[in-house]
């Protein structure tokens, strides 16, 4: 039966039937919404970014509310004004969101090299660039979804947990409206950081970790062990991915600190920097 | 067609594909054996870009393999291991090949149908077994409905109805005009698809050439013989590049002389024949041949003393 099936298929037209950025774009969407654990990762994300910024809302009115005075105790606490903690509340997720997905970004690369699959990819895409380029924008943008809809109903629900303490605050309060866009900026951007590093090191577990390392243990190990070294390395620390990430939901700026502008151009360039090394390598590695 | 020009490849000292040039032509099955490790799944990952050669070049129909406006409809492959993410299914992985080049959902039935994945296509791949991953892997390379169709060790794990399958589908691609470049290192499997065949081992070429010449080169004519003079017929026969091995007290086996040959001399010296059988070289005989030299890795008996030490401490 099989010959004859071939020769009774017929063949294809030609022209307009190639390879374009549409249509790889179209695959790369396919293959992440095919692998169920894709799937169930995401929604655990949005979950999980929901449920921090709930709980961080109660969490605020428990300490605020303590002497009946919020102001004085958000000053009390360090922070300008009770704002600068409430407003923040969208985007409070962040923290574990970033990692989730970064894992996630990482992942989705890295798999593709444990199973085999990036050869079928990379057969089909032989260019192999635009291959690379359309899985991190599609989950990019997947990315961006999760954090700025995990931000705005976090918004929604934070708003009858904060009222009976009269901390409740609107969207068109200043700058809470870009806390939430960015949270699913700075979401987008960690993911591209996180496939980069999946794509250089083409390994699950080692992409993973250093992922992890670079967004939760450098900020660490720089704040306490390094920062002693020398003047710089505090100043530095700055342009670290999670520092620059954490300005860009900042609402108000400390003084001498990177502003929201600022903190994306330095996350953008880390991003833009590891996807074009990525890039760059893939091209010329063999698959 | 497929044309390699000194092709090389080598990972750090070790060189796996060493200066190969070969044409594959349309219109028949081109068999690429070889023992393991002699470069043909190498030479295979080169032609479709996936790995990058150290010297020389790889076309296919003309223009390298990722310059091709659409190279699923260019060339169909099957590269040596799975290759689809173990949690997607079939379907899926078919599908998401076959969106980068357009290829409608309605042809990735096809090719499921075709391949007899039907049963299976909608469960994931990481429960497949050896045979049904071939199978998926032959319908990727089909996807795309291929001028050219490179299949590596393509009958590996599957049952023999599948192998027969296989067989068929080759000569059939190559009877439409396609070019098809098959790889394995089964020599009695390349006897029965191919009609011209690359041998190479320790990534270079030994042989290229038709078939029937393959074997017809490599293993000469032998005969069986059975007499009840032997000496005699020995000495009718000797020399002249003809080489006797006597076997038996009645029976001999002649290389480099014809039965009839061998008849006329029996006749002549009034020798009585009761059996002469001319043998055909296997290819298979041909191949061990060919790659005598050239295994990557040699089995060997274990010393007879190893044998009878381990016997010794079983008891």
């Amino acid at each position: 039966m099989s010959h004859t099936a071939v020769a009774a298929s017929k063949r294809s037209g030609t022209q307009g039937s190639g390879v374009n950025f549409i249509r790889v774009l179209k695959s790369e969407w396919i293959k992440l919404v095919t692998i169920p654990s894709t799937v169930i990762m995401v929604s655990i994300t949005v979950i999980v970014m929901i449920g921090l910024a709930a709980l961080f809302a109660w969490q605020t009115t428990v300490l605020l509310d303590l002497q009946g005075d919020p102001e004085m105790t958000a000053q009390m606490q360090g922070a300008p004004d009770a704002t600068s903690i409430t407003n923040t509340i969208p985007g409070s997720g962040l923290i574990f969101g970033q990692l989730l997905i970064g894992s996630l970004g990482v992942v989705l690369i890295a798999s593709e090299w444990g199973t085999g699959m990036i050869r079928s990819t990379m057969v089909a895409v032989p260019k192999r660039i635009p291959a690379l380029l359309a899985k991190q924008l599609v989950f990019a943008v997947v990315a961006f979804v999760v954090g700025a809809v995990s931000a705005f109903v976090s918004y929604l629900i934070a708003q009858p947990i904060l009222a009976p303490s009269g901390l409740e605050f609107g969207l068109g309060d200043e700058g809470v409206l870009l806390h939430i866009i960015n949270t699913g900026s700075v979401l987008a951007l960690m993911a591209v950081i996180a496939m980069a590093i999946g794509t250089l090191l083409r390994n699950t577990a080692g992409g993973v970790v250093t992922t992890i390392g670079l967004l939760l243990i450098l900020p660490i190990l720089v704040a306490t062990l390094l920062a002693g070294i020398a003047d710089w390395v505090p100043d530095a620390a700055r342009f670290l991915p999670s520092s620059a990430g954490e300005q860009m939901v900042a609402i108000t700026i400390a003084d001498g600190a990177l502003n929201q502008w600022q903190g994306a151009l330095v996350l953008g360039g880390w991003a833009l920097v590891l996807l074009i090394v990525s890039l760059l390598a893939t091209k010329k590695r063999d698959v | 067609m497929i044309e390699a020009q000194g092709l090389a490849k080598r990972y750090g000292s070790k060189t796996a594909v060493d200066n190969v040039s070969f044409t594959v032509h349309p219109g028949k099955v081109t068999g690429f054996l070889g023992p393991n490790g002699a470069g043909k799944s190498t030479t295979m990952r080169m032609i479709v870009g996936l790995d990058n050669p150290s010297a020389g070049s790889v076309t296919v129909n003309g223009r390298r393999y990722a310059e091709h406006h659409a190279p699923l409809r260019e060339v169909g492959a099957l590269l040596d291991a799975k290759a689809v993410h173990t949690k997607r299914s079939a379907y899926n992985h078919l599908r998401a090949m076959a969106a980068t080049h357009g290829i409608p959902n309605s042809r990735v039935k096809e090719v499921i149908e075709m391949t007899g994945l039907g049963p299976v296509a909608k469960k994931r791949v990481g429960g497949f077994s050896l045979g049904m991953g071939q199978r998926l892997g032959i319908a990727c390379a089909l996807l795309g409905d291929p001028h050219t169709v490179i299949l590596d060790e393509p009958v590996n794990g599957l049952d023999p109805e599948g192998v027969q399958w296989v067989r068929h589908l080759a000569k059939g691609l190559a009877a439409e005009g396609r070019t098809v470049f098959l790889s394995s290192h089964l020599m009695s499997e390349m006897a029965l698809t191919a009609d011209h065949l690359i041998v190479i081992g320790r990534g270079r070429i030994i042989a290229d050439a038709p078939i029937e010449q393959i074997i017809s080169d490599q293993g000469k004519t032998r005969t069986r013989v059975r007499t009840d003079n032997p000496a005699e017929l020995i000495r009718a026969l000797a020399g002249d590049g003809v080489t006797l091995h006597q076997l038996e007290p009645e029976l001999l086996e002649v290389t480099g002389a014809d039965s009839h040959r061998i008849a006329r001399a029996a006749l002549d010296n009034r020798v009585l024949v009761y059996e002469l059988t001319p043998l055909q070289a296997s290819l298979e005989e041909a191949y061990m041949q060919l790659t005598n030299d050239s295994v990557e890795y040699h089995s060997h008996d274990l010393p007879r003393t190893a044998q009878a030490a381990s016997v010794g401490q079983g008891k």
